[in-house]
């Protein structure tokens, strides 16, 4: 059926809201690996010891059972122990939504991303820096200042701070909070020393 | 996805911010192997998008024994999700880099350029990297990882697919017997000279020796 709309963000609550009721140990021991073989067997997903796939065939294979699985299994929510549904249509319009192209960071530091289609000759932006690796408070802007530098670099993926003025940065604590406004500023700070300032973080 | 992601999600969203969605689905887990995780993945990613409202998805399968994105598995399934859903969408995709050696080794090297190699051309648009001795080291990450990132994409660009299989075939062999012993390699401070912020001389000469054996492997620098 048509899809009425495009799904954003307050419709998926609303489904989570409403959605069936299932534990996380059922989804994550029956449900998913269910379905997944299920998918499997359904399409012929077989990868053999091939790395890239030449079969244009099983690609497209794969990307139907994708589909299928999302419209089978749907999204399980933990807090509210509930799997949302979503059909055919509402994802291909979800698809179009999407940007194909962006432009990341400011002036003349902003790259642009754009849907490269296959190996083009067109690179792909290249993203520096620790991702989400542990970083100790006073080496940390030395750190991102080094991958700012280096030309192949067109934008930062920061580290993560230990500490924050000496305190462990603890998960749900208030220093979680200003550890990460600090890695927020350490990181603008370290653009700017590498000349580069408007660089997308 | 929790409450917490989507309430972040909802205030993004309404700020007009560009948003990226990160998920890394691991292989040998609840999905299963390759293949099913490949599927899981690629359910994933188009949720991210049709149900999350992301801009950009950042993908990152890991091998749930080795804790890294650039075993032959992981390198298979990041391979075909992308080439799926390159192939039948226009999405902006992107994949990070979690190597088991650490930064100056030639290990830590040859794994980044054999996962830039397979990122670039499955035509994945974006990579991000590089998280080094599985991410999880404090200070262990340096940006000689990323250069060599980036040079290897730049190389990879435009050759076909049977030739980039041959050179990661090449590549992952000489690494893949290491496993079990890594080489742990040196902290950002042992590696960079803190002031002056250039690489240690030592680390020039692993780089340059990676570069060999990669030439060896058939990449053109």
């Amino acid at each position: 059926m048509t899809a009425r709309n495009y799904i954003d963000v307050y419709e998926t609550y609303d489904r989570f809201a409403e959605g069936k009721k299932v534990s996380e140990k059922e989804w994550d021991y029956t449900i998913i690996p269910r379905n997944a073989q299920m998918m499997k067997e359904r399409y012929e997903i077989d990868f053999g010891r091939t790395i890239l796939p030449t079969d244009q065939d099983l690609v497209d294979r794969l990307f139907i059972a994708g589909v299928d699985m999302l419209i089978t299994t749907g999204i399980f929510n933990p807090d509210l122990g509930t799997a949302l549904s979503i059909e055919e249509d509402e994802i291909y319009e979800g698809l179009k939504m999407a940007p194909k192209k962006l432009k990341l960071g400011r002036g003349k530091d902003k790259c642009s991303c754009k849907a490269r289609r296959g190996n083009t000759l067109r690179k792909p932006v290249i993203q520096g820096g620790p991702t989400g690796a542990p970083v100790s408070e006073g080496i940390f802007t030395q750190m991102i200042e080094s991958y700012a530098q280096e030309p192949t670099v067109d934008t930062i993926v920061s580290g993560v701070l230990n500490t924050v003025d000496g305190h462990p940065a603890s998960t749900n604590t208030p220093w979680e909070i200003k550890a990460t406004m600090a890695e927020v500023r350490y990181n603008r700070e370290a653009t700017r020393r590498a000349g580069r300032p408007g660089m997308c973080i | 996805m929790d409450m917490s992601g989507l309430n972040m999600l909802a205030g993004w969203h309404g700020a007009g911010d560009i948003i990226m969605i990160e998920q890394m689905p691991i292989m040998g887990g609840y999905t299963g192997g390759p293949e099913e995780t490949a599927i899981c993945d690629v359910a994933a990613t188009i949720a991210s998008f049709a149900l999350f409202n992301c801009d950009i998805h950042l993908d990152g399968p890991i091998h749930i024994r080795w804790g890294t994105t650039t075993t032959r598995e992981t390198l298979q399934v990041a391979a075909h999700t992308a080439m799926a859903l390159d192939y039948n969408t226009d999405l902006l995709l992107g994949n990070q880099y979690y190597t088991l050696a650490g930064p100056c080794t030639e290990m830590c090297l040859l794994e980044t350029a054999a996962q830039a190699l397979v990122d670039t051309a499955s035509g994945r648009e974006l990579l991000s990297g590089v998280a080094s001795s599985k991410g999880t080291v404090q200070d262990k990450t340096t940006p000689m990882e990323a250069r060599i990132m980036g040079e290897a994409s730049m190389a990879a660009c435009g050759m076909s697919i049977p030739e980039i299989n041959r050179i990661v075939d090449n590549i992952v062999s000489r690494y893949e017997g290491n496993y079990l012993h890594p080489p742990t390699g040196k902290r950002f401070q042992e590696c960079y000279n803190i002031h002056d912020l250039v690489p240690s001389d030592e680390y020039l000469e692993t780089y340059d020796s990676a570069l060999r054996i990669l030439s060896d492997c058939g990449i053109d620098f």
